[in-house]
């Protein structure tokens, strides 16, 4: 368990506001959040959907811009405030500095599983080319599906396509994976083993902030917050 | 439930099973589901995603086939139909809301509303478009009626679906996860109108994967990993999470008594969590000597056997099946009752609770002599 | 292969059924391009090489009779390199059996083994016909229908009928090149000209010049001084022509045609370019999920961008491997078509590299810059947009367009009134302008493709009018010649008796020339003289008036005087050399006409004949019918023709009106052929476009038809609703390329008829062009729906909706 209070925050969202204009009338999502990620832990964010996990998560990953507040992240590079950086900086950041994880996997179709972990590399890698290829194999050996490296996406089963997603991820080497529900559309067995790989990054020093809607998982994160109508509560409402 | 017995069953899945094959292979979303529909029963059917909750509705709206087993609705085979006439038989039948409301955004919500009139033409031309007003009234939505659905908000366009899936007047609603992407107020506003509908005698069969919605529905049905869990243990035990329902439902013995058999002996060594799945039973106090008083009935979702698991000991009172049916049984071991209450110290509470007052009611009972009824949940 | 190039064949290579669309879209723009350009170079090199090679008399004099005496002089002029001399009889051959008649221009020649000027290229059979055989020209042939060894008959002046045999074919490329309305050819050896009922004398003469051959001024002034010279001699000189060794003369209205033809391959290139933005627009649609991916995973906009650029090189790559073969091949194939209907031979197959650059750059270029713009919109899309797949809500948001809120309120609007329109026609009705940009470019694909189809038939139309009128100029139902001159009452009581004829009138002719003020030759002109209130002449007056019975030296003259008085008006005189006299005569007015034989005048029957010393007396006579189908003409030509015999006129020949126009429409037909090919490829792209469309909106709208089958569209419905949807569109673009078709129309017969008659045209308007486009869209527009509503209708809702 990391000691949340001696070290400096890898990520911190002051008084982030989020809000959706649209026909029918502004919706806030996010309602002015504070939060703080320390490095090396598991943070879970729980809420029910439409409280506006999926939102927090775009918003500390710089896939969506906050309406006001700010997302500060520490890395590398040193404290980088996400919503300043344009849309090409973000991308270059993004790839080099976090993993990203969808309950839809997000895996490119005609890309074999080899290529799909090659891709952020390609796009923005710290390796040099042909170190790709053995760093994507090296991925995938860890997620076990190493046989099925020349395979594309619709060859392999749900979990195994997470499993890839997540290889994917770690291709750049990031110190932060954020993951929106990644075990949300998978039975309960691949769910379990889909979790068992994100708690075996944490304890390789990845700092993870993980979605979920499931409460059962409450007790494995190093420590959670619960979202509700777009502002933290106490309990699950 | 009582009811049940008096009313018709309207929709009756036999034996589904469903099976999904893709280049990785097969996976079984659902493996042999029972399920039957009760005439004016408002069901839900809980789960968690991937555990086929949503499957189980496709096979029921026959927006997708089975792989083996039979849907009845009304009487009539769904899937001797072809895919063309399922579709008006379900325009005409059924009325559908999604989780995304899947509203044509090209219509505007008068006319989404009658849409499904001009597909089944039940009701003549001219009447439509009133009838669709007087629906989008009964949804609260009078005054948007002639916007494009993008310009109301997500809690309006969810009303109007309702709408939708009432213009031909459909017997059997059914509805996939209908508040899964509202906030609270809509979702609860929302909820407020199925009641409705459940109250002027509507069928409503809902998704939801989330548990305090069911507290608004007459019925519950878990569905976990494909199969659905023993009822009776979701009524028993409502506090158990879905794989730990799934645990009971796979690790109870089952188990069958004739008419006025015994179950349990007062005073005999008890090692088993009883809960009721079919049928009744008669718990008999043996006052002072040879004295039986009849303290209570207990009936499907009621447990027995927690009094002397938790407190160790004989049977405080005799438990046999009642005279007039047969009663059916899941019965839990003692290691694993122990086990379970460890894992869901929530479960381990609310039956403490019971245990408490089950041993006050024994008590005053035994000073009263005269029976009463006891609460199982 | 790095992952991103590998990601970008896999797209060619994943969705065949769009690289297809898109390649065969760019293809046939490229091949559009490379198959005129192509011809284009090939015909304007080989027209002239040709013509050249059959060594072209520089001079034709048409003449009175002739023997070798005045030939022998003519070969000993000064400047003169050659000089040979022919006999042209128009007479009417039938092959044997059959009942038509076809009027062919005989020549007969001294010496076929001493032939130096107009060349005949032998093509089949023997080339050196003997007595009683003949020899056809390739027209010749293809008309009638017969093969060296076959026996035609051939109807001489008194009626007599005599078979000839075919001893081969030949290429005459030289002696009618500059007309093509002419007589097809045959050639005879001059020893048989007895047999044939003629003097065994010449009446034409074909020279070269040893110097200056395609100096324009030299040939005039030795044409000036030969027919001097030869007038001189005592002969009289009815008409003359030059022509250049190195220029077709027909080659400027051929070049003037395909640069018609460019002008429509440039659009069709314009039409595919909207083709392709359309499919690309809807790639780049369904590859958004792909390309927030890659913004995901750390892709900057300039890689994505790189990406797509280099897709749209492979598609345009692709498209070149089939189009410029083809192209190639279909640029040769045009330019013999060309060759073959004009007459002239080509040099043989070859890659022309202009058209091949053209080509290459019209295929990577096209794509590139149809391309660029939804690439560049694709690209820029956000993650959130992406990943989301909703970019509407979360970019600028969903705006309603103008139209889409009148729809929507004019459906409100007669709702009120109680005029409720069955939702599934509001889906298909909205559907249409739903994607505007996609609507907008279909539409002016299908649009542009529907004007020119319906242009070209309103321009045909036109021309078969034109020469209708201009026929009319001469022409009438019947026309009786005589070979001598008899008295009009007595012509006319005889005629008059055979059933169907409904007038006659006699009418006498004069040639003249036209002379410049210095006294040389400006032009030759044939003045025809019908009584001056004719019923068969209704002239298109450009300025002046028509004739009147007591114009006396006064002429109304056909517009192409003033190739050689530019400013001349009505009120302006002509000096005439008219049967060897000078005279003046006032012109009073102008008309139009077609023709490259010189130019036309009209005087009154009234004044010439007495002129001629015939008052009252003709030779030919034109006859008007009760029915004016080429049947019945024919039919009363036979009836005339046999009742004058019986009655012992000397017939010369008769002839049915539309029988000599029907090779005047036969080359306009190779003209209208080839607009309408063009019109068909560009309503193909269209097509093309429009199938396009709906399969991407099909495709973008699974979601909905699954809806609409959850609540209870069947299969007709939901077909019906796409099919209403494509026919809809069908119908607006129909309504578009109606008044499109308005300016299409002018334009086109403009340049045409500029183009073929160096004259503008009165533009006549038929239903058949609307009529059949509308027939044409609908059929279209339906098949082009009908494969997207079927896929449409078989989606199941699970897979639509998609749940687990």
């Amino acid at each position: 368990m990391p000691d949340t209070s001696a070290s400096e925050p890898i990520i911190q969202l002051r008084e982030v506001v989020k809000t959706y204009h649209s026909e029918a009338g502004d919706y806030t999502a996010l309602k002015g959040l504070n939060l703080e990620v320390y490095p090396g832990e598991f943070l879970g964010i729980l809420g029910k959907s439409g409280a506006g996990k999926s939102t927090l998560l775009n918003m500390l990953s710089g896939v969506d811009q906050v309406t006001s507040g700010e997302v500060l992240v520490r890395s590398a590079e040193g404290v980088i405030a996400l919503h300043t950086l344009d849309e090409n900086a973000l991308a270059l950041w993004r790839g080099r500095n976090m993993g990203i994880v969808y309950q839809s996997f997000q895996l490119l179709p005609t890309l074999s599983l080899m290529e799909n972990v090659m891709l952020p590399i390609d796009l923005c890698g710290n390796y040099h080319p042909r170190r790709s290829r053995e760093r994507a194999m090296e991925l995938l050996r860890m997620v076990e599906l190493e046989e099925h490296a020349r395979k594309i996406p619709a060859f392999i089963s749900g979990g195994q396509k997470q499993r890839v997603a997540i290889a994917r991820a770690l291709a750049n080497d990031p110190p932060i994976i954020v993951a929106d529900e990644p075990t949300g559309s998978l039975d309960s067995v691949t769910a379990e083993h889909i979790f068992e790989l994100f708690e075996k990054l944490v304890a390789a020093g990845k700092t993870i902030v993980m979605v979920t809607h499931d409460q059962g998982l409450m007790p494995r994160f190093t420590r959670y917050k619960i979202l509700a109508d777009g502002a933290w509560v106490e309990e699950m409402p | 439930m009582s009811e049940q017995s008096s009313s018709r069953p309207l929709i009756v899945m036999d034996d589904i099973v469903k099976i999904f094959v893709n280049a990785a292979g097969t996976f079984t979303a659902l493996k042999g589901v029972h399920l039957t529909v009760y005439e004016g029963e408002f069901v839900s059917i809980v789960g968690k995603s991937g555990s086929g909750k949503s499957t189980l509705l496709n096979m029921l709206t026959g927006i997708d086939h089975p792989t083996e087993g039979r849907v009845l609705v009304d009487g009539v085979d769904v899937y001797a139909m072809s895919e063309s006439q399922r579709s008006q038989w379900r325009g005409r039948n059924l009325g559908i809301v999604f989780q995304f409301f899947q509203l044509l955004p090209m219509l505007t919500l008068h006319e989404n509303v009658m849409l499904p009139m001009d597909y089944a033409d039940k009701y003549a031309f001219d009447e439509r478009p009133q009838r669709a007003l007087e629906l989008l009234k009964m949804v609260g939505l009078e005054k948007q009626a002639y916007k494009l659905p993008l310009a109301v908000s997500t809690g309006q366009q969810q009303s109007a679906a309702i709408a939708r899936a009432l213009a031909n007047d459909p017997p059997i609603i059914v509805a996939d996860e209908p508040t899964g992407n509202l906030d609270s107020r809509s979702a609860a506003y929302i909820i407020d109108i199925f009641e409705e509908l459940s109250r002027r005698g509507k069928t409503i069969v809902m998704v939801t994967h989330d548990p305090s919605m069911t507290e608004r529905t007459t019925r519950t049905v878990v569905i976990s990993d494909g199969e659905l869990i023993e009822e009776a243990i979701v009524l028993a035990l409502p506090m158990l999470s879905h794989p730990l329902m799934r645990a009971v439902h796979d690790r109870a013995e089952r188990l069958t008594f004739n008419p006025g058999e015994t179950i349990i002996q007062q005073k005999a060594p008890v090692d088993k969590f009883f809960i009721i799945a079919e049928g009744r039973v008669e718990v008999v106090l043996q006052v002072r000597g040879k004295e039986e008083v009849i303290v209570s009935h207990l009936g499907r979702g009621d447990f027995f056997g927690e009094v002397e698991l938790t407190r160790g000991g004989k049977a405080i009172a005799s438990v046999r099946a009642a005279l007039d049916a047969p009663v059916r049984l899941l019965a839990l071991s003692r290691p694993d009752f122990d086990w379970l209450m460890e894992a869901s110290p929530m479960t381990a509470e609310a039956v403490g609770r019971i245990v408490q007052q089950r041993l006050q009611e024994n008590r005053s009972q035994e000073r009263r002599k005269r029976p009463r009824i006891l609460g199982g949940r | 292969m790095r992952p991103r190039w590998k990601k970008v064949l896999t797209d060619l290579w994943d969705n065949k059924a769009r690289t297809l669309l898109v390649v065969l879209s760019i293809a046939i723009g490229v091949l559009a391009i490379g198959v005129i350009a192509g011809a284009y170079v090939i015909i304007d090199a080989d027209m002239s090489v040709s013509y050249a090679a059959h060594n072209p008399a520089n001079l034709e004099l048409r003449m009175q009779d002739f023997d070798t005496d005045l030939l022998d002089a003519v070969r000993h002029y000064h400047g003169i390199a050659d000089a040979e001399a022919r006999r042209a009889i128009s007479l009417s051959v039938r092959p044997q059996g059959s009942e038509v008649w076809t009027k062919l221009d005989f020549i007969a020649v001294q010496d076929f083994k001493e032939n130096r000027i107009n060349l005949l290229t032998p093509v089949e059979g023997a080339d050196q016909p003997h007595n009683g055989e003949i020899l056809l020209e390739e027209d010749a042939r293809d008309k009638l229908g017969v093969a060296p060894g076959d026996v035609v008959e051939v109807r001489l002046r008194d009626g007599t009928i005599k078979p000839l045999r075919v001893a081969g074919i030949v290429q005459d490329p030289t002696t009618s090149a500059a007309d093509f309305l002419a007589a097809p050819l045959a050639y005879v050896p001059d020893d048989s000209l007895p047999d044939l009922h003629q003097p065994q004398t010449f009446n034409r003469l074909y020279i070269t010049l040893d110097s200056g051959q395609d100096d324009e001024d030299h040939i005039r002034e030795m044409l000036f001084t030969v027919k001097d010279k030869i007038e001189k001699s005592g002969y009289y000189v009815g008409f003359t022509r030059r022509s250049k060794t190195h220029q077709h003369p027909l080659a400027s209205t051929v070049n003037a045609v395909l640069g018609i033809l460019m002008a429509l391959g440039v659009l069709i290139v314009f039409l595919s370019s909207s083709l392709i933005a359309n499919t690309l627009s809807a790639l780049l649609q369904q590859h958004m999920r792909h390309i927030g991916v890659m913004k995901l995973v750390g892709g900057r906009n300039y890689q994505v961008l790189g990406m797509y650029l280099v897709l749209m090189l492979a598609f345009g790559l692709l498209a070149l491997l089939i189009a410029v073969p083809l192209g190639g091949q279909g640029a040769y194939g045009l330019a013999l078509f060309i060759a073959n209907s004009i007459g002239f031979a080509l040099q043989g197959y070859r890659i022309v590299p202009l058209a091949f650059v053209a080509q290459i750059a019209v295929g990577l270029l096209v794509p590139l810059v149809a391309g660029l713009a939804p690439v560049l919109s694709g690209t820029r899309i956000t993650v959130l947009q992406a990943i989301s797949g909703d970019p509407a809500r979360f970019g600028g948001g969903v705006s309603e367009s103008l139209i889409d809120r009148t729809l929507l309120r004019l459906t409100q609007a007669l709702a009120r009134r109680g005029i409720h329109t069955p939702r599934p026609v509001l889906i298909s009705i909205r559907n249409t302008f739903r994607n505007k940009r996609r609507l907008a470019l279909t539409l002016f694909t299908l649009t542009m493709g529907g004007a020119i189809f319906i242009s070209v038939f309103n321009v045909r139309t036109s021309l078969y009018r034109f020469v209708q009128q201009v026929g009319n100029y001469f022409l009438a139902d019947v026309s009786v010649d005589f070979s001598k001159s008899y008295r009009i009452h007595k012509v006319e009581s005889y005629i008059k008796q055979v059933p169907g004829v409904v007038a006659v009138e006699g009418w006498t002719y004069a040639t003249a020339e036209i002379l410049y003020p210095d006294g040389s030759l400006a032009d030759n002109i044939n003045i025809l003289a019908p009584p001056a209130n004719t019923s068969l002449v209704s002239p298109l007056m450009v300025a002046g008036r028509w004739m009147r019975p007591d114009d006396v030296r006064k002429l109304v003259i056909s517009e192409s005087i003033l190739d050689a008085y530019p400013d001349l008006q009505p009120g302006d005189t002509l000096r005439l050399k008219i049967e060897g006299k000078e005279e003046t005569w006032e012109v009073v007015g102008i008309f139009k006409f077609v023709g490259l034989e010189g130019t036309l005048g009209y005087a009154p029957y009234e004044y010439l004949s007495r002129a001629q010393n015939r008052a009252n007396r003709a030779f030919s006579y034109r006859v008007i019918t009760e029915e004016h189908d080429r049947a019945y003409q024919n039919l009363m030509r036979q009836r005339l023709d046999a009742s004058l015999r019986a009655h012992g006129f000397q017939v010369e020949d008769t002839t049915a009106g539309l029988a000599s126009l029907d090779d005047a429409s036969e080359s306009l037909d190779i003209l209208i052929t080839f607009l309408l090919i063009m019109a068909l490829l560009t309503a193909t792209v269209g097509s093309m476009g429009l199938a396009g469309t709906m399969g991407m909106n099909v495709l973008e709208r699974t979601r909905e038809i699954g809806i609409m089958r959850a609540i209870g569209g069947t299969d007709t419905r939901i077909m019906g609703i796409v099919i209403t949807e494509g026919l809809f569109i069908g119908l607006i673009s129909w309504v578009l390329a109606d008044i499109l078709s308005v300016p299409f129309s002018y334009f086109l017969s403009g340049i045409v008829s500029r183009a073929i008659f160096n004259t503008p045209i009165q533009v006549v308007f038929t239903p058949t062009g609307f009529g059949l486009w509308l027939g044409l869209v609908i059929i279209l527009s339906s098949l082009a729906s009908v494969l997207p509503a079927y896929n449409a209708a078989r989606l199941t809702i699970r897979e639509v909706l998609a749940y687990e």
